[in-house]
């Protein structure tokens, strides 16, 4: 369907807000993190988003944001971006790797460079920093000399 | 025999880049597989935080180094996006002739990589040789052969030079010439069919959920190509259908891969020839592109293994404020641990470099 | 001169020994009668038995040169034409390159003129070099490595090996045994080699090697059983199992007036034993034992040093020998026209091993259980067909 009438179906879903056509085949909605795990399923399975192309964490200094990019395999492209923002003492959110694969490592890669915990992850471990590194380097508040000692 | 964990790599002759696979084998079936990156991981996002917009072209190149002109052309988009710039005609031309080209290359050097894991060392210098003779092609306008730094922000850096035309003709000639060659020497062979037949195979459903993209996805048989699902530079213009090839009994297999990347390289041979043809005249360079940007944006393209998407965030400086890259090899490989189960070892190099891994990409 | 154990029994005759029994006398002269071994060891030369021996080290040190001479040129060629296929030239090194090499040492390279040299060399050093190489590196013990064992698996590897180059006849004159039992004894020397393989594999306490070692164990068994019944067809026509008496048989006028060869009635034979000498020598597309795709070097890995130089070339000398067993089995040994029989002889096996050598650079090679599949069930039978159409020629002919 056109990206202006699925971003004006999923605003209806309860925690979205924000709905907007970035390109023309590219919508954009924000979501809050209570609603994510209803809102991700009805993507999967009504609207068909079959591909989890990237999850990107950003460090707004007041809060963390995750951004999801979906897609569909098909010839129209389609593609939506989600937002969720995240309080910056409990950057948790729950983890979509049952309804997408994909999603495993994108996770573990937000955890191991971000921070940000995704509960019911099967393997939530560092995946690009050795297994014993301290901290959490992608934060704006990382300070590069002291955790150079620890390691 | 009992089971033990093997470890393949870091350092080992022929694993393609840095990494490390342990897999637990009973007598000689693999029952479980854990890919360990990291190895070649240096923090280019966070490298490219401090530097301008268009210092990082720089280190994109080097993000997956055997494909260096996808890389620097999906960030140029990305970042085109951010500024509100768009590049004029003839570089919108001049960038997908290149990138074709640069395709090509790619191809060729995981066809030199993947013959000797079979055991074909022949195979390696056949590829190589090929090779050259598109680095060379790519020297021309923009004066390297690996790393070139020549896709910019805002268009391309050069013209290409009289006569380039005329030379890609030969070159691609030749070209053909050898794969028919190469066609024989290998499709026929039955030792070949024999190591690459029902070796690895995963279903297109599967695959789609696990997030593989690019060759590796075209291979089970979904058409799904971003070249025209969601075009970009001179694609719209070009004419040409996803190729697409699948196993004997479904899905994707080593041989389907490997017929995939063939046929893709007979593709973009096409490509180029339409691009060069069709290109208008006038600038190679957009007006004026500025220094600082703010907003989100994010340009995904079809990259040599898959899918490559960049996302940058500005905050009104002239450097991003946050800057993602989204590498199909990653994906891939934490789907690789599925597609090994059962096989035995000696497949381990051929499902792995049917795959045409390149850690640059992989460990950012 | 009939045969080189005639000659060198005539030249230690009349040559060697009474060279050398002068000094031996002259030693028990002038020392006191009793334990003194000089003087019986002179007799003892001087008689019969002690000349038979001396004449057959003589014999077997010259089949000895030869055969290794030969494995040198092997290795040579196949670099050369491995390089030719992949569109390159392969080794230079030769005696026209020293100079290039001395100025370079000595520093006047800026001297030398690169751009207008040509190579005039075909690379006849580079053996020399490789073999200079290994004299050089160190021989690695691993820490926790069974010493004995480590010790022993190559060595029974390496004399196995080179046991088979005396045994196997060059011409009906240069022949160094001549046991009626020929070729049985021969392929029994040549599987002593998994014994050799199998314990190098486990004594390094390396899973790599332990894994090669057990993968090699298992393709050298497997293709042993055909590679015997190949073989049996042709004893069952010949009638015995002396190399003379086989190639003497391909010699007589045959069935349609003319000397055959047997490769003709027994192609399949011939096919069979090809490829079971290629597993057996573990070339490829046999080579998964030692594949580095995956196991770097196999049961080699942990082998340095010259030890490692001796083991690659008794894998050449058991490639060698597989080539000049089935020149006398199937193509008719040092039979021909106009050149004298070792030429032909020669001729012939370097034709087989050429064809190994471009095989092995032409096609990839095969996994573990497609080459235990093949020896089993594919080459199985069809050496047994062999056998029966061999019977059948043999009854009625």
């Amino acid at each position: 369907m056109e990206t202006g009438q699925l971003v004006q179906q999923l605003v209806k879903h309860e925690g979205a807000s924000d709905g907007s056509v970035l390109r023309s085949n590219v919508g954009r909605i924000s979501i809050t993190r209570e609603a994510s795990q209803s809102f991700f399923s009805t993507l999967k399975n009504d609207f068909g988003f079959d591909h989890c192309s990237l999850i990107s964490a950003v460090d707004n200094q007041t809060a963390f944001e995750l951004v999801y990019h979906f897609s569909i395999v098909d010839a129209t492209g389609q593609m939506l971006e989600v937002h969720i923002d995240l309080p910056r003492d409990t950057p948790t959110v729950d983890s979509i790797t049952h309804l997408w694969g994909g999603a495993d490592w994108h996770e573990r890669e937000a955890y191991d460079l971000m921070g940000i915990y995704f509960i019911g992850h099967p393997d939530l471990k560092r995946v690009l920093l050795p297994d014993g590194f301290a901290g959490h380097p992608l934060r704006k508040d990382y300070v590069y000399e002291i955790h150079e000692e620890e390691w | 025999m009992a089971e033990m964990w093997i470890h393949m790599g870091p350092q080992h002759p022929m694993t393609h880049g840095l990494w490390n696979l342990r897999i637990k084998v009973n007598g000689e079936t693999i029952t479980d597989a854990v890919p360990e990156l990291g190895y070649l991981h240096r923090s280019v996002e966070k490298i490219g935080e401090r530097r301008k917009y268009f210092m990082n072209t720089t280190l994109t190149d080097r993000l997956c180094y055997a494909s260096a002109m996808t890389w620097t052309h999906c960030y140029c988009l990305a970042a085109e996006e951010l500024m509100g710039v768009v590049a004029p005609p003839r570089a919108q031309y001049i960038r997908t002739a290149v990138l074709e080209l640069q395709r090509i290359a790619s191809h060729l050097m995981w066809l030199g990589a993947y013959l000797p894991d079979l055991g074909l060392i022949t195979g390696f210098l056949y590829g190589m040789r090929d090779r050259e003779m598109f680095l060379n092609l790519l020297e021309i306008p923009s004066g390297g052969r690996l790393l070139y730094n020549y896709v910019k922000i805002g268009g391309v850096k050069r013209d290409l030079p009289p006569g380039f035309e005329a030379k890609a003709e030969r070159v691609m000639q030749t070209l053909e010439r050898r794969l028919k060659e190469y066609e024989n020497l290998y499709d026929n062979s039955k030792i070949f069919r024999m190591r690459n037949d029902g070796v690895g195979v995963y279903s297109a459903s599967d695959a789609i959920n696990w997030g593989i993209t690019g060759p590796n996805l075209r291979s089970a048989g979904v058409p799904f190509d971003l070249r025209q699902a969601d075009s970009y530079d001179a694609y719209p213009e070009l004419d040409f259908e996803p190729v697409t090839n699948t196993a004997a009994g479904g899905g994707s297999d080593c041989f389907s891969r490997y017929r995939q990347r063939i046929d893709e390289m007979h593709q973009s041979m096409d490509l180029v020839r339409q691009a060069l043809a069709k290109m208008p005249e006038g600038r190679v360079m957009a007006d004026s592109v500025p220094l600082r940007a703010s907003g989100e944006a994010f340009r995904r393209t079809e990259d040599s293994r898959g899918e490559a998407l960049m996302y940058l965030v500005g905050d009104g400086s002239d450097r991003p404020y946050r800057w993602k890259i989204r590498s199909p090899m990653f994906t891939t490989v934490s789907a690789a641990p599925h597609f090994l189960k059962g096989y035995k070892m000696a497949d381990v190099p051929a499902i792995m470099g049917s795959l045409d891994m390149c850690i640059g990409e992989t460990d950012k | 001169m009939t045969s080189l154990y005639d000659w060198s029994y005539w030249f230690c005759e009349a040559w060697l020994v009474p060279l050398m029994t002068p000094l031996l006398y002259f030693q028990e002269h002038i020392m006191p009668p009793f334990s003194n071994p000089a003087g019986d060891m002179a007799r003892w030369m001087e008689s019969d038995p002690g000349l038979n021996i001396l004449a057959w080290t003589i014999v077997v040190n010259v089949a000895l040169m030869i055969g290794f001479t030969n494995v040198i040129i092997v290795v040579y060629l196949e670099r050369k034409i491995a390089g030719r296929i992949m569109d390159r030239r392969g080794p230079m090194l030769s005696l026209s390159s020293l100079k290039e090499i001395a100025s370079d040492l000595a520093g006047y390279a800026p001297e030398y003129n690169w751009k207008t040299t040509t190579y005039a060399g075909i690379g006849i050093l580079q053996n020399v070099a490789d073999g200079i190489k290994f004299f050089c590196k160190e021989i690695i013990v691993p820490d926790k490595a069974d010493r004995l064992l480590y010790t022993i698996g190559p060595v029974i590897f390496i004399s196995s090996s080179i046991l088979l180059l005396v045994m196997v006849p060059f011409s009906p004159r240069i022949a160094a045994s001549s046991a009626p039992l020929g070729l049985l004894v021969v392929m029994a020397a040549f599987s002593i080699a998994p014994i050799g393989v199998l314990t190098t594999g486990w004594a390094c306490n390396n899973k790599y090697t332990l894994i090669g070692g057990m993968r090699s164990a298992a393709q050298l068994m497997a293709y042993e059983i055909p590679l015997l019944l190949s073989m049996a067809g042709v004893f069952l026509v010949a009638g015995s199992y002396n190399p003379m008496d086989i190639v003497a048989q391909q010699q007589e006028v045959g069935l349609l007036g003319f000397p055959m060869w047997n490769i003709i009635p027994q192609f399949l034979g011939f096919i069979v034993f090809i490829v079971c000498i290629l597993a057996e020598v573990e070339r490829v597309p046999f080579d998964l034992p030692e594949a580095e795709a995956e196991l770097v070097e196999g049961w080699t890995t942990e082998i340095g040093g010259l030890r490692l130089g001796l083991v690659f070339a008794a894998e050449y000398i058991r490639g060698f020998v597989g080539a000049m067993i089935a020149t006398i089995l199937f193509l008719g040994g040092w039979a021909g026209p106009f050149l004298p029989g070792e030429i032909w002889f020669l001729l012939k096996v370097y034709g087989i091993l050429i064809f190994f050598i471009i095989l092995r650079w032409t096609v990839p090679r095969i996994r573990t259980d497609q080459i235990l599949l093949l020896g089993w069930k594919r080459l199985l039978p069809l050496s047994l067909i062999n056998l029966a159409l061999a019977i059948l020629y043999v009854e009625v002919f």
